[in-house]
């Protein structure tokens, strides 16, 4: 029998992994859109919320993990990725996608493309707001993070660019929602066939609620 | 009928391979696509040439010997079905179809649209059987197996292990092929004894022969010929997380 060690490097164990910190950076994602959702109820209650979160002490033991959650995410998949492409060393003259009950899609296809540009868009979208533009309010002053969101945000191209990047980790998500259930093993008579409907849903209200937040916030200031 | 073929032509493993254009003519529509090829390759043996190699042997859908790409698709554009029951009728005078062997690192070249498949044999040889001690012939119901049980068992044992699944997957991966057996024996009684050393050695083998990993797209359900859904991979992963869980590896 193999070695511990193949449990997370076998084709099944890697989908595993992959499926598992994608669930988990999945769940993230609507804590992150639900707290991005006070900035319609004001800079006060925004600011609030986001003092709260800052000055637990939680924050950064939870901020480590998520890092390394990611990083694994993104790690495990470009290796899987490489590992795949050598597969088929020799490609087709011709294919065809075969349609039927295949979930193949433009989202499946391109997974390795929009979790890249997801991968550098976190960089930036930390750099702009995680360590971003420090203004502070209030007394005790607290961090004025709707300042700095309200200032990146009246820049159309800085608009276009977040709506469009939230567009792409949608796509991710159409996919990988169902993918990441189905990789670890999710499967019943009735249930697996709602995944698929469910996770493109969710994808959707992702994508959409992160890429209303910049337009909105360009158009009321 | 008249087809125009344009079918992958590889001497060997190693030689250059490319697509050449044939004209089949006279074809009827109830032939099957493999009768088709034969006809085909009676001209090019007439005529001095090499003909077309490609695998059969049942020719009824039950074998899994037989088995390329038509027009980008795995066993042709009829869902269910092996090439060798697809028939002519499924296309039209004048089309152009384009021939491929399966392609796959873990599939080697033979000779033009045949491809060895030995790494399928060695996945079973992993692990794909049940120790049973052979004695004399016991009674047919001396197991008793659910109905259900018996229904699901039996669509996974379906798999003819022809390899569409590979080649329709975008990856090269046999996760449906690997999948179903595992799927096939963890569900018996029959199969419970090596039930968890079965699955992470099936899985290991398979990635050792160099398929790929699972995307979950469902590609190779949609060309399965015995339409075997991907659930079957669900459980497989199921299967290995208990085993790596339960079992400590
Ligand atoms: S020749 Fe046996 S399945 Fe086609």
């Amino acid at each position: 029998m193999s070695s511990f060690r193949r449990v997370f490097t076998s084709s099944v164990g890697t989908k595993l992994l992959i499926g598992l910190t994608g669930l988990a950076l999945f769940a993230y994602l609507i804590l992150h859109l639900a707290g991005n959702l006070l900035i319609f109820f004001g800079q006060e209650t925004f600011n609030e919320y986001s003092h709260k979160l800052i000055s637990n002490p939680l924050v950064v033991p939870v901020e480590i993990g998520l890092l390394l959650i990611f990083l694994l995410h993104v790690y495990k998949a470009i290796i899987n990725w490489m590992g795949n492409q050598a597969a088929r060393p020799v490609r087709y003259e011709k294919t065809e996608w075969a349609g039927h009950k295949s979930r193949k899609s433009v989202s499946s296809v391109t997974m390795i493309w929009t979790g890249l540009m997801t991968l550098l868009f976190v960089v930036v979208h930390l750099k702009q707001f995680r360590f971003g533009a420090w203004y502070e309010i209030g007394s005790p002053p607290i961090r004025d993070l709707y300042r700095t969101e309200t200032e990146l945000f009246t820049a159309p191209a800085w608009v276009a660019v977040y709506v469009l990047c939230v567009i792409l980790v949608g796509f991710h998500l159409r996919h990988g929602i169902s993918s990441a259930f189905q990789s670890i093993g999710a499967d019943h008579p009735v249930y697996t066939k709602r995944l698929v409907v469910w996770g493109t849903a969710f994808a959707i209200l992702i994508g959409g609620g992160f890429a209303i937040i910049p337009i909105w916030v360009y158009l009321t200031r | 009928m008249r087809i125009t073929l344009k079918v992958w032509r590889q001497s060997g493993p190693a030689k250059a391979g490319t697509l050449v254009e044939y004209a089949a003519d006279n074809v009827s529509a109830d032939m099957s696509f493999l009768e088709m090829l034969d006809l085909v390759n009676e001209g090019l043996i007439a005529r001095g040439e090499d003909p077309i190699a490609f695998d059969s042997d049942c020719r009824e859908g039950i074998c899994g010997a037989c088995g390329f790409l038509i027009d980008g698709l795995p066993h042709g554009p009829v869902r269910g079905s092996t090439v060798c029951q697809l028939h002519m009728r499924s296309f039209s005078d004048g089309d152009t179809l384009v021939l491929e062997p399966w392609r796959a690192k873990a599939f080697p070249l033979v000779k033009d649209l045949v491809v060895d498949r030995s790494a399928f044999d060695r996945i079973i040889q992993a692990g794909g059987y049940t120790s049973i001690n052979v004695g004399g012939a016991r009674d047919a119901n001396s197991i008793l197996i659910g109905k259900d049980t018996v229904e699901q068992a039996m669509d996974s044992a379906a798999c003819i292990a022809c390899g569409a699944c590979v080649a329709a997957c975008k990856n090269a991966s046999a996760a449906l092929f690997t999948a179903a057996k595992i799927t096939h024996l963890s569900l018996l009684p029959q199969g419970q004894v090596e039930r968890y050393t079965r699955v992470v050695r099936m899985v290991d083998r398979h990635d050792d022969e160099g398929f790929g990993s699972c995307s979950n797209e469902g590609e190779c359900e949609a060309v399965c010929p015995k339409e075997i859904p991907i659930t079957n991979i669900a459980r497989m992963n199921r299967e290995y997380l208990k085993a790596t869980l339960m079992r400590g590896r």
